[in-house]
């Protein structure tokens, strides 16, 4: 039974705010964790305890990467020069809706990814984890 | 008593510092999980003598060299004592020899153990104090780990490797609300260092000590559960010396004397 959407995203937001020491209105749903909001791989784990603690649920910080890539082979996700294959940008469509796949078609290093997961990503996945 | 409600593991609690640790906490009324790897007797001694005094403890086997067993460790006692707030990493050994004499083999087991026991129990035990956002860990290293002394080179370096450790550890942890501190402990007679006695009842090092006699499991026990307890709430990364002031005499003479 997994949780609204509503409910895990402020449930994330919470978590992303209390890792990183952020003002109450900085983790706005499209903020990308990484890039504009600054994480480590430490804060990372912080907030996946947060919502953790506040959900019962545990989300390994490997289990992110997995989600992104859908199960995807790293072969058939990233071609021999490590850009994400069509196949792969069809895959991020569903769990980071707000690329413009076009325009980083051919473009998109399979490495960089995560750099687009938004705050808004996060609690798609914690939606759906919870109860799940 | 300063630890009621809280539960520890102690790592190599069956006898040594370890037991006197063990028994210390649970003084101050902690529940006690007594680890042991081969002393199963004096393990389960312990947790008796803690029954007898109305406290509770459990006999906790696992060599925590190995992974897998220092992560059962850590799992048996949350199971059976409820939870887990405290982590003593005391299980620790020797094998004394000059460098040019030692077996290739022999600094290994004593990293294994040493470190890679405090790191073993460390991981295993993280997950549960990160998600409690309490917890509190206690390296037992020693004052070889920041000194040279002869014959004793594996084990300093294991010491050394847990004071590098300790502190990593309370960098990383901090934010999780895990404190981790070590206790570096000179000459205590105990099992591991039967040598040191047996020239002349040792009184020809104890004599150099400043404090002019070895140093008891109690006078470390205490250190290691003020570091465990809520007086100590505002240490992390600290290295406690409790070695009679052995180590900081310079020890070349005394210009003084007439």
């Amino acid at each position: 039974m997994a949780i609204p959407h509503d409910e895990a995203l402020s449930i994330t937001q919470e978590a992303v705010i209390g890792a990183l020491g952020l003002d109450d209105d900085e983790a706005t749903p499209d903020s990308t964790l990484l890039d504009d909001l600054g994480a480590e791989s430490i804060d990372l784990l912080d907030m996946l305890f947060r919502i953790e603690r506040k959900t019962g649920t545990k989300i390994q910080a490997a289990d992110l990467a997995d989600y992104v890539q859908g199960g995807i082979p790293d072969e058939e996700f990233g071609d021999e020069n490590g850009i994400v294959t069509a196949k792969g940008l069809e895959q991020l469509k569903k769990v980071m809706p707000q690329i413009d796949a076009d325009s980083l078609a051919g473009k998109l290093e399979a490495e960089k990814v995560i750099t687009y997961f938004t705050v808004d990503n996060l609690a798609t996945l914690v939606a759906q984890r919870v109860g799940g | 008593m300063k630890l009621e409600g809280r539960v520890a593991l102690v790592t190599g609690g069956s006898r040594g510092i370890g037991r006197g640790i063990c028994l210390a906490l649970a003084d101050e009324g902690a529940a006690v999980g007594v680890n042991y790897r081969s002393g199963k007797d004096a393990a389960e001694e312990v947790v008796e003598l803690i029954k007898s005094k109305g406290g509770h403890a459990v006999a906790v086997p696992g060599d925590v060299s190995e992974w897998e067993e220092a992560e059962a460790a850590v799992e048996q006692t949350i199971r059976e004592l409820g939870g887990l707030h405290i982590l003593v990493n005391n299980a620790g050994v020797s094998q004394d020899a000059l460098i040019v004499n030692m077996d290739p083999n022999d600094w290994l087991k004593v990293m294994k153990v040493n470190f890679g026991g405090t790191f073993n129990c460390t991981k295993a035990a993280f997950n549960h104090f990160a998600l409690d956002r309490d917890g509190v860990i206690v390296n037992i290293s020693s004052v070889m780990g920041e000194q040279g002394w002869m014959g004793e080179s594996n084990y300093a370096a294991s010491k050394g490797a847990v004071n590098a450790f300790t502190k990593c550890c309370a960098v990383e942890f901090a934010r999780f609300g895990v404190r981790v501190n070590a206790v570096l402990p000179g000459f205590i007679p105990t099992d591991l260092v039967e040598g040191l006695l047996t020239v002349d009842g040792g009184k020809g090092i104890s004599k150099q000590i400043l404090l002019k006699s070895f140093g008891q499991v109690e006078d470390v026990a205490s250190v290691v559960t003020f570091l465990a307890g809520p007086d100590a709430k505002y240490m992390t990364g600290s290295f406690i010396t409790v070695d009679g002031g052995a180590s900081t005499v310079l020890g070349l003479g005394s210009p003084l004397k007439k």
